[in-house]
């Protein structure tokens, strides 16, 4: 077998990476980071389209499916670009109905699912702890990524689900900063707001939310650890040491091949994982969980790699590779650490016999 | 806080290494590829007095600790014997601990000059198929039949039992299910290992092949009643006493062991020339054995915090298990390193790196697993749950 991407994907992925070398320049990310808005730069991908990606034509997208959004991520990881309105609406939109859909991808408007970002969109302890009474909604659910550039929060109460604009009275929204600035969250709180019930069964919908965002999360470290190695690369063949460019010692030129061993082996993961679940194969659920523990993981260690092999220049705020170095340690624990997912793997191998 | 060793400490290490690495490495590697017991090198330590070396004095020994015990242990592995020197001496040296401390004295006086001498072979008797490191869960069984025991049951994993005269032996005298403690009912014996009731046969396996490992398989075995250890239903208690040392004394063999693979590693760097220059130049080669010199290093010093503190009467258990557990790790990864060092050349017999490779390989599962020492201190010393 052999899987690559084809010429299409190829040209999405390099016109999307061109018109962010334009749009998302490493000032600009500053700018939008230092300033806490990213809203110019989320109309941007609005206006232009880029929500529609990944969403099928009757839903009011241009076709796609999630080896896009993959490619999407990955492009904007490689630039620190502030990306949870983007993750959190291409999460949401598969649960809405083709109008809705439509409607949110034409307004452009920014929707999140209202879970926790700690957890692979299932409620280990009540996390999501919304109910609901005569349509009015009350409860508050902590964390959610996206939650505070959303204007549409689908709500998953039980096995229902439901809709509710983050302007409408009830509603609260409290932000909360994290560690890497190019992504950001909320509290939500509901004290009777009142929602519309949504079609579909909520369980399953998260369940599939699950695994499109393992995918997408693992696809962000991967382009952040390509960042991270061309940064490393490129500075270990400048710097000189010992009347040497630091990039001749083997220890150094060892770190970046090992880098780059992790980066394939992450690509080809991250890629056959977005197929799989998008073609809905009976082992998608391992490809995504795999994905997420894997690359996640190496994303982790490229992040120290890179570090390491930058010295004090790397740890100053003036360099970009803190900028990616928080992101790529946000997608280890983005929704759930690589040891949740490696537990679902461990759960689907039957290493206990059956009785 | 003195780091130094003693003068006798001092004298003991540079005295056995100087018997030991009379017995170069090509000895050693004739009596692993030929299954041979190395009989010359027991003899000789015996001749030097060492395998006394913690029995007490009126028993012929010098009535040394842990510390010093570990010191000859380590000295003989490194040496370039590695687990086949320290296994042919291993049970002589500290083994019989349990017969030491609770033992008749008719049994001292006989059995341990013996020991001291090299006249007497010994090997230990504890573990079985069934039960694996759940030791209480053994079903070896002793019933009392007048002035005797008949026993009958099946052993694994022992060491040096084809070329042993006699045996420690862990039975049960009472049913698990029959015990209101499951640590009763346990019964230790030290007899002799007669070939008429117990059929030994040696496994095949990786490494450390001059010396045994063996099933053991035991059938109406007669042991006189003077033969028992202590009080009947007491075993596990005694044998528990000798858990710590044991480990210790392993930490020592794998330090030893690790430190004989630097040693080939580093020569060859130098020696060997590639692209015009010795490999050692590279830093893909000078960088990993330089972190295993320090690791070795680190390990050592835990290893003789643990004897310190046995010696000094003082709990030493966390000590114990984490010498174990990060001594085996180290010389693991030094053996391994040692091998890539030598390339293809490691592949072969002729420079020794791939036997030590095999044998370090050993105690990351020996006496127990690696994952059983992280047992231990998630449960006994960080106070977790018990995890299994």
């Amino acid at each position: 077998m052999r899987w690559a991407l084809d010429s299409e994907q190829e040209m999405f992925a390099d016109a999307f990476g061109d018109l962010l070398d334009r749009a998302a320049s490493a000032d600009k990310v500053r700018r939008w980071l230092d300033d806490g808005d990213p809203s110019p730069f989320e109309r941007l991908l609005a206006d232009d389209g880029w929500l529609a990606v990944g969403v099928g034509e009757d839903a009011g997208g241009q076709g796609g499916g999630l080896l896009e959004l993959a490619l999407t991520a990955e492009q904007l990881a490689r630039r620190a670009a502030p990306s949870s309105a983007w993750t959190s609406t291409v999460l949401a939109l598969p649960a809405l109905d083709p109008e809705r859909s439509e409607a949110a991808i034409s307004n452009g408007t920014f929707a999140a699912i209202v879970a926790s970002a700690n957890d692979p969109f299932d409620d280990p302890a009540g996390a999501l702890a919304v109910s609901e009474v005569g349509g009015a909604l009350t409860g508050s659910v902590r964390l959610v990524l996206g939650g505070d550039r959303a204007q549409l929060l689908l709500v998953p109460v039980g096995s229902r689900l439901f809709l509710i604009e983050s302007s409408a009275p009830g509603v609260s929204i409290r932000p909360r900063a994290l560690l890497d600035r190019s992504r950001s969250a909320a509290d939500i709180e509901f004290d009777g707001a009142r929602a519309t019930r949504l079609e579909g069964d909520a369980p399953a919908i998260l369940a599939d939310a699950a695994l499109r965002a393992a995918v997408l999360v693992a696809a962000d470290s991967l382009g952040a650890a390509t960042r991270l190695r061309e940064l490393a690369v490129e500075y270990s063949k400048q710097r000189t040491q010992f009347g040497a460019p630091i990039g001749s010692f083997q220890a150094m030129k060892h770190a970046a091949a090992t880098m780059l061993v992790d980066e394939e082996a992450s690509r080809s993961l991250v890629y056959y994982a977005a197929e799989s679940v998008d073609r809905n194969l009976a082992e998608a659920p391992l490809h995504a969980a795999a994905a997420k523990a894997q690359v996640t993981a190496a994303g982790s260690r490229a992040a120290e790699s890179s570090l390491t092999m930058h010295g004090a220049i790397g740890y100053t705020w003036e360099h970009d590779l803190q900028l990616l170095y928080k992101r790529a340690k946000l997608d280890v624990a983005l929704f759930g650490d690589p040891s949740r997912w490696n537990e679902r793997i461990a759960t689907a191998l039957e290493l206990v016999p059956a009785d | 806080m003195e780091f130094e060793l003693s003068e006798d400490q001092a004298l003991i290490r540079d005295a056995v290494t100087d018997v030991a690495t009379r017995f170069d490495d090509d000895y050693w590697m004739h009596h692993d590829l030929e299954k041979t017991f190395p009989t010359e090198f027991y003899n000789a330590m015996a001749d030097g007095g060492w395998l006394g070396i913690t029995t007490p004095e009126e028993y012929g020994g010098h009535g040394f600790g842990i510390t010093e015990a570990s010191i000859l242990i380590q000295a003989v592995a490194e040496s370039g014997g590695g687990m086949n020197a320290a296994s042919a001496i291993h049970l002589s040296i500290f083994g019989m601990h349990p017969v030491i401390v609770h033992g008749s004295d008719a049994m001292k006086q006989r059995d341990l000059p013996r020991i001291v001498n090299g006249d007497l072979h010994v090997c230990f008797g504890v573990t079985e198929p069934e039960a694996g490191l759940d030791t209480t869960r053994i079903t070896t069984f002793a019933t009392l039949d007048g002035d005797h025991y008949v026993v009958n049951g099946k052993k694994v994993w022992i060491s040096k039992a084809m070329e042993s005269e006699k045996i420690l032996l862990l039975t049960r005298t009472a049913k698990f299910e029959d015990s209101p403690k499951k640590t009763d009912g346990l019964t230790l014996f030290f007899t002799n290992l007669d070939r008429e009731h117990i059929d030994v046969r040696p496994i095949k396996k990786m490494g450390r092949n001059a010396v045994s490992s063996n099933e053991l398989f035991i059938d109406d075995l007669r042991i006189p009643v003077e033969d028992r250890i202590g009080d009947e239903g007491k075993g596990f208690k005694y044998i528990l006493d000798g858990l710590n040392p044991e480990r210790m004394l392993v930490a020592a063999e794998a330090l030893g062991l690790g430190r004989a693979a630097l040693r080939r590693a580093v020569q060859y760097g130098k020696d060997r020339h590639v692209f015009g220059r010795p490999i050692g130049m590279n830093q893909g080669i000078q960088f990993p054995l330089a972190e295993s010199l320090a690791r070795l290093d680190a390990a050592e010093l835990m290893l003789r915090k643990a004897t310190w503190l046995y010696d000094n009467g003082k709990p030493c258990a966390r000590e114990a298990n984490m010498a174990k557990y990060l001594c085996a790790d180290a010389g693991f990864e030094a053996a391994d390193r040692a091998l890539q060092v030598h390339g293809g050349m490691g592949y072969s017999e002729e420079y020794h790196v791939a036997r030590y490779f095999r044998e370090s390989r050993l105690l990351r599962i020996a006496p127990l697993s690696q994952e059983m020492v992280l047992n231990y201190i998630g449960e006994h010393v960080l106070g977790l749950p018990r995890s299994y």
